[in-house]
């Protein structure tokens, strides 16, 4: 296969240069000076239209289809930019709205929960006043009923020791003396 | 079998004679008229809708349009923006004239060193005019490099002058010969074919296809080259640049 490649190579540049020496020897067309002119002049020709057409039609129209297409893209994109930025302002009052309305009910909140906070504990001292002032007027009563209490006692005894004396002594008892005797030694007792 | 530098002969379809002046109509000059009809199609009938969008045309024109246009700020700058038709024009003129003449039975004006010579020496006195008018005779110290010893200029000066005024048979030939091998070639393997016959007819034929791709990108390519030299040598005439 590489071998038929190579052949073929071979064969085509014998030919070829061939056919150059060949069409050498019959001169090349590019080298006929009686062509020239008429080449010259359409070349001439062919280009000046080319340029015309080119720098006043295809170049100006051109130009301006890509500055109209580069002002539309940058319209846009600031168009873009804008719309984002006023997106992100919008977001940002909202937010801040929003934490404006939080910080609000949390507000709200704290102080009525102080109040609320404040007036139990009035009311929590003033039952608590009122149930210290029965608790007091009860010991008050507790105290008076005990001394009541107390003083019958004090009377029982006497009447006991004078009549456990008046039992033992067969006669009735100095009143006084006893008495006094009894209140001394419940006193030391008590 | 034809010789292969036959498809490079110039046929007078028309005559004309403007006094002693050979002016007649040839095929050279009708192709070279397809290339500049077919060159209006694409960049004006195609740009006529302006489209925000564009169509494939239109697409197409600009791409053209932006490319020579990049080409030209890139390597010559914004001094450069006054000449862009000019290269425009040169690159497109090019590129029709060469891509048509792959259309089987076309003529290849490209091929002849006489229009590219012609449109090479226009470049050339173009720039150097372009040169002297904006430098006056300092456009001449373009042919001397700086910080080189005394002794070396002797050496270099005439190496610069030469590489300068080689410029337009370099620019010329190159386009022309590409075209000239090229076609030389599609013809000789087309030869080939028809030699080779059925049997082993096929193999040059495959060639032929694949040479054909080749000389489509070289078609670009040369045009491409031609418009990027012009830029530069502008470059060189309007900045001195070394």
């Amino acid at each position: 296969m590489k071998k038929s490649v190579y052949s073929v190579l071979t064969a085509a540049l014998v030919v070829g240069a061939s056919g150059v020496a060949q069409a050498a020897e019959g001169g090349m067309p590019q080298l006929n000076f009686h062509d020239f002119a008429p080449q010259l002049v359409w070349l001439l020709i062919a280009f000046v239209v080319l340029y015309l057409i080119m720098s006043q039609l295809a170049v100006p129209a051109i130009a301006d289809t890509l500055e109209k297409r580069q002002a539309k893209i940058q319209g846009d994109l600031d168009a873009a930019e804008k719309a984002s930025e006023d997106t992100r302002a919008a977001v940002e009052a909202y937010q801040k709205r929003l934490s404006d309305a939080r910080e609000e009910a949390r507000r709200l909140t704290r102080e009525r929960s102080e109040a609320d906070a404040s007036a139990a504990a009035a009311k929590l001292a003033e039952v608590g006043a009122k149930v210290t002032a029965q608790v007091e007027a009860a010991e008050k009563r507790i105290a008076g009923q005990r001394t009541q209490v107390m003083e019958g006692i004090e009377d029982m005894a006497h009447d006991v020791a004078a009549d456990i004396y008046a039992k033992l002594a067969g006669n009735a008892a100095d009143k006084g003396a006893l008495g006094a005797k009894v209140s001394a030694a419940a006193k030391g007792s008590v | 079998m034809h010789s292969p530098m036959e498809q490079f002969e110039i046929k007078r379809l028309l005559n004309f004679h403007i006094g002693s002046l050979d002016a007649s109509f040839t095929n050279s000059a009708l192709w070279m008229m397809i290339a500049v009809a077919l060159a209006t199609v694409v960049f004006v009938f195609g740009m006529s809708r302006k489209a925000m969008v564009p169509g494939r045309l239109q697409a197409t024109a600009e791409l053209g349009y932006e490319f020579i246009a990049g080409m030209v700020r890139d390597n010559v700058g914004n001094a450069g923006k006054k000449y862009f038709p000019f290269i425009f024009t040169l690159f497109i003129f090019i590129l029709f004239c060469n891509l048509l003449g792959l259309v089987p039975y076309a003529f290849t004006p490209t091929s002849h060193i006489v229009v590219t010579f012609a449109m090479a020496a226009t470049v050339f006195i173009g720039v150097t005019i372009i040169g002297f008018v904006r430098h006056g005779a300092h456009f001449l110290s373009f042919f001397v490099p700086k910080g080189v010893p005394f002794v070396l200029l002797l050496l270099l000066v005439p190496i610069e002058v030469i590489s300068y005024f080689v410029r337009p048979f370099s620019l010329s030939i190159r386009l022309f010969a590409n075209m000239l091998a090229g076609h030389t070639m599609l013809k000789v393997f087309g030869g080939f074919v028809v030699m080779l016959g059925l049997y082993a007819g096929w193999a040059p034929l495959a060639f032929i296809v694949a040479f054909t791709g080749l000389e489509l990108l070289i078609a670009f390519l040369q045009a491409y080259v031609f418009a990027i030299l012009t830029c530069l040598y502008l470059n060189d005439a309007i900045h001195l640049s070394h």
